[in-house]
């Protein structure tokens, strides 16, 4: 591992100075599983390492005054599996976490970490990107939220400028009538995913009001299947129109061919866990 | 970059050491302390065998900096025995014929104290996910969860932790 500069920043203030003064040469580290290893092997380089882990007030899972929960950039994934008011509220994001099997990686690694590092093939981010989740991001000067979409600009690329950092998530109340649904294809489930689907239907009188699609490992970052949506609002939700916008869904994938998959096998099975994810969502409504 | 003087606590034990920021805990242990009963394997946080316990979370040493972990409670497989008194995990390990090569095996049995220090009466569906961070290349998983249950039960009966 290169020689690095390491701090201990008090404050998120002190955090996101230190990110400003030392740009792309600085790297926050968080629960570090991701960090480390790629410093040691070489895959990124860091100046200077910015250890959060002793910043107060980052680890907290709770609700605002609107009920919408949040958590904070040091909430560890393991706190957020545990937690009930996910378990029952947002049951699809600790299903995208339960189903990691290294219990350390989610005893040391954040969901804040893990949507920084903008993989496509986060299953994290895939289930907050049906959730709507916003990401709360200070910087030197101000602050702002920002939907996940806009936070993911390409592959390992966000939308974070010089100084700023990701302090939290911010997970909206679902409607009434929404139901969800995660799936994924996977080799082994110690392995990432080769593709995942989330799911988010508000559906009344059985007709679908809202829909929120999401692929992970489909695309340079985890996508928004818009024109399935589309598709979907103010239709009843027959199997005939769920078999056409998993369809649609599947044309709006850019996958890639590596050592998981192939890009034909990816769009095929888009196509099939669409299908199922939102078949699975609208049984959740009614239950 | 720039060494500093750090202080560390391992296995109840105060420590001081010279070391660099870029120094990670399983090199701390190894090389600076010499615990070698910590094992580092894949070295990048995949396989569990540098697993220790940091203020009793179980911890991948290989990918946790030496420097964040100042002033906290570290706790590797050289600290489980009390003298000559193996832990009732150590002891069940031999007794179940859970070691083979035994590279696994210090990340295993410290994931497995974290496990039943969270929950003594695990089922076996428990043990399997509990250590579902921890690989076994001579895939001897069989005899490796018979033994967490062996333990758990000789715990159950008072056997000293």
């Amino acid at each position: 591992m290169g020689p690095f500069e390491y701090f201990e920043p008090r404050t998120v203030g002190e955090a996101t100075k230190l990110l400003f003064i030392h740009g792309e040469k600085a790297k926050i580290m968080a629960g570090g599983i991701d960090l480390i290893p790629r410093l040691r092997k070489g895959e990124i380089k860091a100046g200077y390492v910015v250890n959060i882990q002793n910043i107060p007030g980052l680890e907290h899972i709770e609700p605002n005054q609107k009920g919408e929960i949040t958590f904070g950039a040091m909430a560890r994934l393991r706190s957020i599996e545990g937690s009930e008011t996910i378990q029952n509220k947002y049951p699809i994001l600790y299903e995208a976490i339960h189903q990691i099997t290294s219990v350390q990686t989610k005893y040391m690694g954040t969901a804040v970490g893990n949507l920084c590092v903008a993989t496509p093939a986060s299953d994290i981010a895939t289930s907050l990107f049906a959730l709507g989740a916003r990401l709360k991001i200070s910087g030197v000067k101000d602050e702002r939220a920002e939907p996940i979409e806009k936070f993911y600009v390409d592959y390992h690329l966000t939308s974070l400028k010089q100084g700023e950092m990701v302090t939290g998530v911010l997970l909206p109340n679902p409607p009434p009538g929404t139901g969800t649904a995660f799936l994924n294809l996977v080799r082994t489930h110690a392995d990432i995913a080769k593709i995942s689907v989330a799911a988010a239907i508000v559906v009344q009188n059985g007709i679908c009001r809202e829909a929120r699609l999401a692929i992970g490992a489909a695309a340079p970052t985890v996508l928004r299947a818009v024109n399935a949506e589309a598709f979907l609002m103010g239709q009843k939700v027959t199997p005939e129109v769920i078999h056409k916008a998993a369809e649609i869904a599947a044309g709006e994938t850019k996958p890639i061919t590596d050592i998981r998959s192939t890009a034909g096998y990816r769009r095929e099975m888009a196509k099939v866990l669409v299908k199922r994810a939102v078949e699975k969502a609208v049984e959740t409504v009614k239950a | 970059m720039k060494k500093e003087v750090a202080y560390f606590k391992v296995n109840g034990r105060s420590y001081e050491v010279i070391l660099t920021p870029e120094t990670t805990l399983s090199e701390l242990l190894r090389e600076h302390l010499d615990l070698t009963g910590t094992k580092r394997a894949c070295g990048v946080g995949e396989c569990g065998s540098c697993t220790v316990l940091v203020d009793g979370i179980p911890t991948l040493a290989c990918s946790t900096l030496a420097i964040a972990v100042r002033g906290k409670e570290v706790l590797t497989i050289e600290g489980l025995a009390k003298g000559t008194q193996l832990h009732p995990l150590q002891q069940a390990f031999i007794d179940s014929g859970a070691i083979q090569c035994g590279f696994c095996t210090s990340g295993m049995i410290m994931m497995a104290k974290a496990l039943l220090d969270k929950n003594p009466n695990p089922s076996r569906q428990e043990v399997k996910e509990g250590l579902g961070g921890n690989l076994c290349r001579c895939t001897g998983y069989v005899k490796i969860i018979d033994a967490v249950m062996a333990a758990a039960e000789a715990m159950g009966k008072g056997a000293d932790r």
